[in-house]
């Protein structure tokens, strides 16, 4: 099946990914994110890598909401 | 920017907007909540008020039907086979379809189901809409009050409230529109 995609507002949409990625990364506080269990540090590094919270929720083993929470502990902005 | 009968939630904008949410019920007549969405909602406080707000006809759950379900499945894989195109899943894609088919304003604070409205052609025209639209479109129809000394004063207490952030050019767009109302 064939996706008509525009092409140039890709590419604006994947530096602005990137752009979000710099700011999540820059902002958090590692110190809180290294302290976690293994589970949960490794879903907070996921979520700044991808903005992805759903995928990244599933991975710390809590729900949504929870999950959101503790970026916000974790200083973790949403870049939207 | 125009407010719209209908609305459509996903489940990042509800649990983010939980200070301003009431002011929705300004800008929207009615804000339907798929049923995908509700069932990722776990949290007292959120329950609670969606509850009292579907108690009194301001929101709506959205039952999908099938060939939504089918449909937004379909969008689900297009993300996914966009090399680089950040991925979405069932909840927000189901609000997509709906935006697109009944033409109801999505909510969504999920990039990847912005992008695909601005990326994807079949769905350029489907208004979708963060936070941020929510609150121009509040201060742009009196909705909230113009505080001409300081115009972006609901969206700079938004993002710290949530702790999110939005992008300089958008705000820098904002803060242009709100203060030519103040001339």
């Amino acid at each position: 099946m064939r996706v008509d995609v525009d092409e140039s507002r890709l590419r604006k949409w994947l530096e602005e990914a990137e752009e979000a990625r710099r700011i999540r990364k820059a902002m958090a506080n590692w110190e809180f994110i290294e302290k976690q269990v293994p589970r949960v540090r490794e879903a907070l590094k996921y979520y700044i890598e991808t903005g992805d919270i759903r995928r990244a929720s599933v991975l710390a083993g809590m729900d949504i909401e929870d999950f959101r929470e503790l970026l916000r502990r974790a200083n973790i902005p949403v870049v939207v | 920017m125009v407010s719209s009968e209908f609305a459509i939630a996903d489940t990042c904008f509800l649990i983010d907007w939980a200070r301003y949410r009431d002011i929705l019920f300004k800008v929207f007549n009615v804000v339907f909540i798929p049923e995908t969405v509700l069932r990722e909602v776990k949290s007292e406080g959120t329950i609670t008020w969606i509850a009292s707000r579907l108690t009194e006809n301001k929101l709506a759950l959205y039952t999908e039907v099938e060939n939504e379900v089918e449909e937004a499945r379909r969008l689900v894989e297009i993300s996914r086979r966009i090399p680089h195109t950040l991925p979405i899943d069932l909840p927000e894609a189901i609000c997509l379809i709906v935006g697109r088919v009944r033409g109801y304003v999505v909510l969504t604070e999920n990039k990847g189901a912005i992008m695909i409205s601005e990326v994807i052609n079949e769905y350029r025209d489907v208004a979708v809409w963060r936070a941020l639209e929510v609150l121009l479109t509040a201060h742009l129809t009196g909705v909230l009050n113009i505080d001409c000394s300081d115009p972006l004063k609901h969206f700079m207490e938004y993002q710290e409230d949530t702790l999110h952030i939005f992008p300089r050019r958008d705000i820098t767009g904002v803060r242009n529109l709100i203060e030519s109302r103040c001339r």
